[in-house]
């Protein structure tokens, strides 16, 4: 049983089942027989966190050394960090419950800018200092991976090293690199030395970081030898890592709480506003087999009855159709039911929709991202209204009453137009439903679109741009809702003051750090949690700092300008990013990698090409 | 078509998995275990489970039971209780399983095992035991009813193990009426300071109206 103060907080807690541990498939071992331990933190807490893919690929390769030991640890929500500060408990891992000072590196994933508050909380629940240069060698390593590593530079003072890039060879390497370490007694400065030379490992500290007196970077400076630009760790074959087949299953739910299966990474759309399909090039795909072997393991060692094929765009993979047959096979024998998240609106096919809804049918999502062609264009988000019209009137056919759309707005060169064209969009797609003959008896359709604030993101081709204002996103929302009159049609908006905040982070560099930390001491953490999220604070902070929001946000950046990120590489060249930029302003269209090659420089990464271009990939 | 019941006991970490989870958790480890259980077949096809007497969160039990069912003529009880226990998360172990006879609107009555940290316990005990009575609110669907424990508690003998004080209840706990344990320890509370999350309340037995053993 547990010790009496951890059991006195669970007694006062809503949903006590985060804070234990024991799920089926976590790993126990003996502490005192390993020679590393991992402590692997998501800054979020345990329903998000359980359903983030990454944390289960890694979680099983490093608990696949004998001698060593990776655990949990999530963010406690408001109740249970009271309790745990009232009782002076401090921040545990759910397998051993040991404090994160037990642990020899302390790991964060960084999935969005809104948590970096978070991680303050957590080392502070931790008792450990923020800052790396108050922390030496007996403090456990704080290190950070994940996309938002890309650009954490607002972050880059708190953590001992950063790691672009995926992780599953990476991370064993600085498991290694950190237990010889610990065997010979070497001081931090030449551990981090060591780590320096690992592909895709950027030790911070190592970087000086000079500005000019309007504000802007000056110079970033490696020292200690360190590498002057360092490239993220990339697995070249996807197809000789294996899957990831014993996850831990949660007891009390998680957001997506189902067996995922990454069927690709990496995406060949190269729409000009998504991070993750720059960051994660080139698209590199698993072969039908393997996939479909993953999946029936997952089910038999987990008891999921959900498969989803994961990835950032999976209608792309060249084998779908035969993936799915051969799952298919079994799956309904075994109770299994199969959905795909990341479907495109323009490859959509009549017997996708057949081979996913054997056993549930559900509704209908699509990303069109902009409500006109000429914008769609801007972004390279290359479907037209034709396509949208095919898809919808195929699946009203097959019984669906209900699609939700997903649009942005504030996107560069946006203008009213656009957004009446988002309105314009939904309705046509209502008068579609009522156009086909056969639609259900009395059943009515529901268009949902839910409209986002773009926020342009480090290494796309939107890095250079402002982000629109909060007062010209607020009007855009009006405009919105006068221009839809359709009873059928729901909108949804996201607050821009959490939008504008994330576009600071995600643009921001060094001179962040003090911010963060007295923004936290405000009570600022779990930002991307609505009850908790003080705008008020952030901005009464922003100002005490004298640090100029808009600055970070709303200002447009040189194409020649030094970003805070010009040092980090994850294989697309800038000469890249600013060629596509030009063609977004005159609306012309990039094809997808798989079609053509655009020359981005990230083959090098593999070194060769991406595709044979030869076959022809797309249906 | 016949019901196994499976037997196991939830302590610990456990402990802390409520009801509707644990349906959930229950239903994912047959499947695990590959035991044939039989499917509803309805548009949502799932394992058709039921919970005698379920406990609430945060008790711990050695009596618990599941029952699902299933459509093989001639169930190998011990290789699958074998199947059952590989796949169960920490703090569920599988006893045994049986077939299901009894019925579990039969259970009437349950027995409890409490225990507070040594030499906490006696004082409030010998003072509860000169109560005339012990006036709890107990609250159900219907509303909140005023309760005398002493009805269904008159004594508390406390012993002195190894793990503590302990003492022994016997309470209601059917489908018509439970006293849940926890008024006790709430009322040890509200009287004499006695901290509820130091006591630990493990269900020992579960019985029938006949005060059979419920199998």
């Amino acid at each position: 049983m547990f010790d009496p103060a951890l059991r006195e907080a669970l007694a006062n807690v809503q949903k006590p089942g985060r804070y234990t541990g024991g799920e089926p498939g976590c790993v126990y071992k003996d502490k005192e027989k390993v020679d590393l331990r991992f402590a692997f933190c998501f800054p979020d807490t345990y329903e998000v966190g359980m359903s983030f893919l990454g944390e289960k690929i890694l979680y099983e390769i490093l608990n696949q050394k004998e001698n060593w030991w990776c655990e949990r640890v999530f963010m406690p929500w408001l109740d249970m960090k009271a309790e745990m500060e009232r009782l002076h408990i401090p921040l545990y891992a759910l397998e051993s419950k040991d404090p994160l000072t037990a642990f020899d590196i302390v790991g964060f994933t960084l999935q969005y800018e809104l948590s970096y508050t978070t991680i303050l909380a957590m080392l502070d629940l931790g008792g450990i200092p923020f800052y790396a240069k108050e922390r030496d060698e007996t403090w456990p390593l704080i290190v950070a991976g994940g996309p938002c590593v890309c650009n954490a530079e607002p972050l880059a003072d708190f953590f001992d090293m950063m790691m672009l890039g995926e992780g599953e060879e990476q991370l064993p390497q600085v498991c290694a690199v950190v237990e010889q370490a610990k065997k010979e007694g070497v001081d931090k400065q030449e551990l981090l030395r060591r780590l320096s030379r690992i592909p895709g490992c950027y030790v911070p500290s190592f970087y000086e970081v000079s500005y000019q007196p309007d504000g802007r970077i000056q110079a970033i400076t490696p020292r200690e030898g360190a590498p002057a630009v360092v490239h993220k760790a990339i697995i070249k074959d996807m197809n000789r890592q294996a899957l990831p087949t014993h996850f831990i299953v949660p007891m009390i739910g998680a957001i997506h709480d189902r067996a995922q299966v990454e069927v690709l990474r990496g995406c060949v759309r190269g729409c000009r506003f998504c991070q993750a399909g720059f960051l994660y090039r080139p698209m590199r795909e698993r072969g039908a087999e393997m996939l479909d072997k993953a999946a029936q393991d997952l089910c038999a060692n987990t008891g999921y009855e959900e498969v989803s094929l994961h990835s950032l765009s999976t209608s792309d993979h060249s084998q779908l159709e035969q993936v799915l047959d051969r799952m298919n096979e079994w799956m309904p024998k075994e109770h299994v039911s199969i959905s795909l998240p990341s479907l495109r609106i323009d490859n959509f096919s009549e017997s996708l929709i057949e081979k996913t809804t054997k056993i549930r049918k559900s509704g209908l999502t699509f990303a069109p991202e902009a409500g006109t062609q000429r914008l769609r264009d801007v972004i390279n988000k290359n479907i037209t209204w034709e396509e949208i019209e095919k898809t919808c009137s195929m699946a009203f056919r097959d019984g669906y009453t209900s699609v939700k759309l997903y649009f942005m707005m504030g996107l560069p060169t946006e203008t009213m137009e656009d957004i009446e064209g988002i309105a314009e969009t939904a309705q046509k797609i209502v008068d579609l439903y009522y156009a086909n003959p056969d639609k259900p008896k009395g059943k009515s359709v529901q268009v949902t679109i839910s409209v986002a604030c773009f926020v342009p993101k480090p290494h796309t081709p939107f890095q250079f741009v402002p982000q629109d204002t909060e007062e010209s996103l607020k009007e855009k929302q009006q405009h919105l809702l006068h221009s839809v009159r359709s009873r059928k049609i729901r909108v949804n908006y996201h607050d821009s003051s959490t939008s504008f905040l994330e576009a600071v982070f995600a643009k921001g560099d060094r001179r962040l750090a003090p911010v963060m930390v007295a923004a936290y001491r405000k009570g600022c953490y779990l930002d991307s949690w609505s009850d908790c999220f003080h705008y008020d604070r952030w901005m009464e902070t922003f100002r005490e700092f004298g640090i100029d929001t808009a600055f970070y946000a709303n200002r447009f950046i040189g194409l020649d300008e030094i970003t805070p990120w010009s040092h980090l590489d994850y294989g697309v060249s800038h000469e890249f990013l600013v060629r596509e930029y030009k063609k977004a302003l005159e609306a012309k269209t990039t094809q997808p990698c798989n079609r053509q090659c655009s020359g981005c420089g990230a083959n090098l990464l593999l070194g060769g090409p991406c595709f044979e271009y030869s076959k022809d990939l797309v249906q | 078509m016949n019901t196994v019941r499976i037997w196991f006991s939830k302590k610990g970490e456990a402990s802390y998995i409520s009801l509707l989870d644990l349906q959930r958790v229950m239903g994912r480890a047959i499947k695990r275990s590959g035991v044939p259980a039989w499917y509803t077949q309805g548009f949502n096809p799932h394992i058709y489970m039921t919970f005698a007497c379920p406990l609430p969160l945060g008790q711990e039990s050695l009596v618990e039971s599941v029952d699902f069912k299933t459509e093989e003529e001639h169930p190998d009880f011990e290789a699958w209780a074998k199947a059952l226990r590989g796949v169960m998360p920490t703090g569920i172990e599988v006893n045994r399983l049986c077939s299901a006879t009894r019925k579990a609107e039969e259970i009437a009555w349950s027995r409890y095992t409490i225990t507070y940290p040594a030499k906490t316990a006696g004082d409030a005990a010998r003072r509860y035991n000169a109560l005339p009575q012990a006036l709890v609110e107990k609250k159900s669907k219907r509303g909140v009813k005023t309760l005398d424990l002493k009805e269904y508690i008159p004594r508390i003998e406390v012993h002195e193990e190894a793990e503590g004080d302990c003492f022994e209840l016997l309470l209601p706990a059917g489908v018509s009426f439970t006293v849940n344990p926890a008024l006790l320890t709430g009322f040890l509370e509200k009287e004499y300071g006695l901290e509820p999350w130091n006591a630990r309340i493990l269900r020992t037995e579960l019985l029938t109206g006949k005060m059979e053993k419920f199998e």
